[in-house]
């Protein structure tokens, strides 16, 4: 340590030009060994991160996937055993749909709402600062547990939301204990979080070059007309990153199902999301073989989608030329 | 300072450097050993429950440390719920604490993967001679001594005489009723109090209450070699009694019933005051009666006198386990000492786990303690006669069963099955869990 520090000095010592730019000399190219080494070693913390922390448990849970392991005692190879297994997981394919049906309706809302939100702030609202704080809070807030306890008491059977729904003489149910909204409510939470796919919207939507709008307005050209002709193509790679991310973030959703329904996925398995099935199954029923294993379809299945969304990007995306 | 002139050679060992000095740092962030440099042993024990529980055991760790300066005890706990969670994953990682809580359903998962330490093997340092012979021999698998209990829990009915009051409705005679006259008793309250007060929480969300009901049949939960050891017919009558109560409104609807359930012992319809019975293992007594604020009672469970035989059972309330992989044992072994034999221990714990598993210590608490747990010594006692045996310890996998029973009771309450489904799914399901086709 200390003669890494001892030599520092040395590293700024201002090479003469003439070494600098004489590529190909060795003395130049040893240098550039040298400092590529050095790098590398200050690299190494963040890259042992990545192989320990990361690809380490990667590798190990996709041999896992191929054991029964129980988490406390050994393993035995069981080959496909984990994945011929899924097929007649009831639960599995439950939880499988109750994702799917997250995914598809809460990220389209989302983002149309995100969109929408930014088309208005674009028009130059006052205070535009404060208003994109406002609404990016609940995108760094709704992952936490803290707002998945505050949904839980909002949509409570005494909850706010029934508290106000009996000032206009409704009964409202127990939204959050009931298994006919119990998703919904969920859903609900991962629409509120809007504000970064807003933020990004609205960066996207101050590229858009002026003239066309103009030039549009002059032919005569109405607002729905500017929206469908000009933003959405002009946005379509926003648009299209945007829905990249919030898939893959909604397929991994877990916190708030955690939650929300106490770690059981309940009432009656409604909000039980395949990352919260997985860790029943890996931290519950000591299955760490199987759990492993739907970790590996749920990449699959993310990967997946991601695939099929890069090519069909070709067909809808606008580059701009 | 000798630098070498040659420049390149120096800097080439930068990289290493730096690698090392990261290896080093996330070396030292890994390792700290259990034993510190002064010849203190510290050990760590880990238990769940709420926050009473959690300064009680502080204090408990502190007497324990006063009297016991070669060894240093790190408390580790958290709620019920988690408690499993965490002790998998440390147990996975072989970093289990090194003297844990333990439940009669989980004590096989861990002492047959060789998890935990035999303790008969510390005999100098662990007293088990004082422990009550109902419940000595529970910790045991395979001649093996996995966990001792640290008391005695009956499972039982928990009543609030001032809801009965106020509903107008008697206090039943918990000797002769019958399973007919605790859905009818539950439906006249919720009736009289216009659902203000209802009769009773769902029973349905824990096992424990079915395992009396079988045993009133004449069967049980698991038998002797964890297989099922109740017929289909005798768990669709036992969901037929929670089916009835929904339909009479003796009990809350599904949905608010999950809420109940999620909210633990602090949200029952007993510390609500919304209700007036409720199914509680007899340590919670003194817990319930204080977030109540009433003076609740211990009831017999319904349907004692009515079938071929009385079904209640005593249970060892938690076990005190070391782990296979602690590095002192001995010491490990003279804190469970302590925690089950000593008086100071549970002059501060008192019945919390259960009514004290010695009984010297049990004698010597009697009188100092609160009312509510003084109740349960004496309903405890008054029991023990109709008490006919104990249970084959629960299969592998029993841990599952907690979640299954959830599951179907919501399923049964929504409407989603009928008794006879929720059986069927109910017996498929922990067959499956427990490995007993």
């Amino acid at each position: 340590m200390s003669a890494l520090l001892q030599r520092s000095p040395k590293k700024t010592e201002p090479a003469s030009p003439k070494a600098r730019t004489a590529k190909g000399s060795g003395r130049g190219t040893g240098r550039r060994r040298q400092e590529n080494l050095a790098a590398y070693g200050f690299l190494a913390p963040w890259f042992l991160g990545l192989i320990v922390i990361t690809a380490g448990p990667l590798m190990a849970s996709l041999y896992f996937s191929f054991t029964d392991y129980n988490l406390i005692g050994d393993h035995q190879w069981v080959g496909m055993e984990n994945y011929e297994r899924m097929l007649s997981d009831d639960r599995l394919h439950s939880a499988l749909r109750v994702t799917f049906v997250y995914v598809f309706v809460s990220v389209p809302l989302q983002l149309a709402l995100a969109l929408a939100l930014a088309m208005v702030l674009d028009r130059g609202v006052r205070g535009l600062p404060l208003y994109r704080s406002v609404y990016y809070l609940p995108s760094l807030l709704g992952g936490s547990v803290a707002i998945a306890i505050l949904w839980r008491q909002i949509f409570g059977a005494e909850g706010l939301v029934n508290q106000i729904l009996a000032f206009f003489g409704v009964q409202g149910p127990g939204w959050v204990s009931h298994p006919d909204y119990a998703l919904g409510t969920l859903i609900v939470l991962n629409v509120w979080t809007f504000g970064a796919p807003m933020v990004i919207f609205l960066a996207g939507l101050r590229q858009v070059p002026r003239m066309y709008y103009e030039a549009a307005a002059v032919d005569g050209a109405g607002p729905l007309h500017r929206f469908w002709n000009i933003t959405v193509p002009m946005l379509t790679p926003i648009i299209f990153f945007n829905l990249v991310l919030q898939i893959i973030n909604a397929f991994q959703t877990f916190t708030q199902a955690f939650i929300v329904s106490g770690g059981t996925g309940g009432p009656s398995d409604s909000t039980l999301f395949y990352t919260l099935y997985l860790y029943q199954r890996g931290f519950g029923s000591f299955d760490m073989g199987y759990a492993s294993a739907m970790a590996w379809l749920l990449l699959m299945i993310i990967g997946g989608f991601t695939a099929v969304n890069f090519l069909a990007s070709k067909y809808w995306v606008f580059y701009g030329d | 300072m000798n630098i070498p002139s040659g420049g390149v050679r120096t800097r080439r060992t930068a990289a290493p450097l730096a690698l090392a000095a990261a290896f080093t740092l996330l070396a030292s962030a890994c390792g700290g050993g259990s034993s510190a440099e002064d010849g203190v042993v510290e050990l760590r024990f880990s238990w769940w429950g709420a926050d009473d529980r959690h300064s009680n055991m502080q204090q408990v760790i502190e007497i324990f440390e006063a009297d016991n300066p070669d060894i240093q005890i790190a408390g580790d706990y958290t709620d019920w719920g988690s408690y499993w969670d965490r002790l998998a994953t440390s147990t996975a990682a072989d970093d289990s604490p090194d003297i844990m809580m333990q439940e009669e359903r989980y004590l096989r998962e861990y002492g047959d993967r060789g998890a935990l330490a035999d303790l008969t093997e510390f005999s100098d340092e662990l007293d088990l001679s004082k422990i009550d012979p109902l419940i000595a021999d529970s910790g045991d698998l395979d001649d093996q001594t996995y966990g001792v209990a640290s008391g005695v829990n009956v499972y039982a009915i928990l009543a609030d005489p001032e809801a009965f009051a106020e509903a107008g409705v008697e206090m039943p005679d918990d000797t002769t009723w019958t399973w007919d006259d605790y859905v009818e008793i539950s439906g006249q309250i919720s009736d009289a109090t216009d659902g203000e007060v209802v009769g009773t929480q769902s029973m349905s969300y824990n096992e424990s209450g079915f395992q009396i009901f079988a045993r009133q049949h004449g069967e049980n939960l698991y038998g002797e070699d964890g297989e099922l050891a109740f017929s289909a017919e005798t768990l669709t009558k036992w969901f037929q009694v929670t089916q009835d109560l929904l339909e009479g409104g003796g009990q809350p609807g599904a949905s608010q019933s999950v809420e109940i359930e999620a909210g633990g012992p602090d949200q029952s319809v007993l510390a609500t005051n919304t209700g007036a019975m409720a199914h509680f293992w007899s340590n919670q007594l003194g817990g319930l009666t204080a977030s109540s604020d009433r003076d609740l009672e211990l009831l017999r469970y319904p349907g004692e006198s009515e079938s071929e035989r009385t079904g209640m059972y005593f249970k060892p309330a938690m076990f005190y386990s070391v782990s296979a992989g602690t590095d002192h044992p001995e010491e490990a072994a003279r804190f469970v000492d302590f925690m089950l034999n000593d008086n100071q221990a549970a002059e501060l714990i008192l019945a919390d786990l259960g009514l004290p598993a010695n009984i010297d210590v049990r004698a010597h608490i009697l009188s100092s303690l609160p009312e509510a747990d003084e109740r349960s010594a004496i309903f405890l006692s008054d029991v023990e006669g109709d008490v006919v045996d104990g249970n084959p310890p629960p299969p592998i996998g029993a841990g599952e069963v907690v979640e299954i029973t959830k599951r179907v009771s919501d399923e049964l309450a929504f409407g989603n099955l009928t008794p006879e489904e929720a059986a069927e799914q109910f017996m498929t399901e922990v067959e499956a869990a427990t490995g007993s086709q």
